[in-house]
């Protein structure tokens, strides 16, 4: 369990240390990508929790989802029409049905406990 | 084999979170970087302002100028006027001293300068004589001198220290002499301002005024003095 929290202290900490210039006008793909991060994460998170949760699937719509939002910002740049977004908008949508989902699974499962013992 | 599995698969899930904490990382760094250019972009702001500043400066330098050239001419205009004054005020100078001189030839101030000082005293008394006018002096005596001495140049002239005017009278009243209504006895001094020596030379000529008056048995005596200080006429005349 421990494996994953220190990848993600690595991560934090190469992120910080790193003195990487982007120009401005990529900041967007950044961000678009962070949010499709979290969506991705979020949503393995919920299938894991639905016992749905499948590597291929998760890893792949990582990475996949990353670069999809990223070249969706960037195609929108080209094309002047703001396309980034929707990419917003829809991990934005997703992000918090996820959570939702996620919140009310946890409720469920901790009443559940509760009444157990209860029982018990 | 179970084993292998699971770190196999935390292996993979580490390494989405490392790749994510690198993503949120690297924008959190990267946004504040950016916060911080744009806090340079407030002093862009600031370099407005202080173009801003730098032409109301420029404006209000330009108003300076034109209001110091507006100075300019408006001293020209007063040094031209002073000099206008200035002018005037000669001209008041001149007629100042042309007053002042007339009133000193009116004798209406006191006057100071250099000149001679001539005494007609009567003749002594001579038994042989019968005419006591004979060794008089009379009011033709005066008027000769006087006379003389105006046409050498005296400025002013006195009588036993009665100044002389242009319209003093000089009157025979039998042992005195009357200048103005003024009775002045033997002997007479008269003074006068002018140059002594051209007036003693004046005086002193052969035949002259001074022979003239010794061959009536006038005492003559003749002196030039560096100061002589006549009074000025009291009252209108």
């Amino acid at each position: 369990m421990w494996l994953p929290l220190l990848g993600l202290i690595i991560g934090v900490l190469l992120g910080l240390l790193t003195d990487i210039r982007i120009p401005e006008e990529y900041s967007n793909y950044l961000s678009i990508a962070v949010l499709a991060a979290l969506d991705t994460l979020f949503g393995g998170i919920r299938a894991h929790l639905q016992n749905i949760y499948d590597e291929k699937v998760f890893v792949s719509g990582f990475f996949f989802n990353i670069l999809l939002a990223a070249s969706l910002a960037f195609l929108g740049v080209h094309l002047g029409v703001d396309l980034y977004l929707a990419a917003v908008f829809a991990f934005g949508v997703r992000l918090f049905q996820n959570i939702a989902v996620i919140r009310r699974i946890l409720l469920t499962k901790w009443s559940t406990n509760k009444e157990k013992i209860e029982k018990n | 084999m179970r084993m292998i599995k699971v770190k196999g698969k935390h292996v993979i899930l580490s390494l989405v979170c490392l790749v994510l904490g690198f993503m949120i990382a690297f924008s959190y760094h990267f946004t504040q970087k950016e916060i911080n250019q744009k806090n340079t972009n407030l002093t862009s702001k600031q370099w407005e302002k202080t173009l801003d500043l730098r032409n109301q400066l420029i404006d209000i330098e330009e108003l300076n100028r034109k209001l110091q050239k507006e100075l300019n001419q408006k001293q020209d205009k007063v040094l031209e006027n002073e000099k206008d004054l200035s002018k005037e005020a000669d001209a008041y100078l001149n007629l100042a001293e042309d007053a002042e001189r007339y009133r000193m030839f009116l004798g209406k101030v006191k006057v100071k300068g250099q000149g001679v000082k001539v005494q007609l005293s009567d003749g002594a008394y001579d038994p042989e004589e019968e005419n006591i006018n004979n060794y008089l002096v009379h009011e033709h005596h005066v008027f000769k001198v006087i006379n003389e001495l105006y046409i050498s140049g005296a400025a002013a002239i006195a009588i036993n220290g009665q100044r002389l005017t242009s319209q003093s009278y000089i009157l025979c009243d039998g042992p005195v002499i009357t200048v103005d209504g003024i009775q002045h006895p033997a002997p007479f001094v008269i003074t006068a301002i002018g140059d002594p020596e051209v007036l003693t030379s004046a005086l002193n000529l052969t035949g002259g005024v001074k022979d003239q008056l010794v061959n009536d048995n006038i005492v003559f005596s003749l002196e030039k003095q560096n100061e002589i200080i006549l009074n000025p006429i009291l009252g209108n005349s």
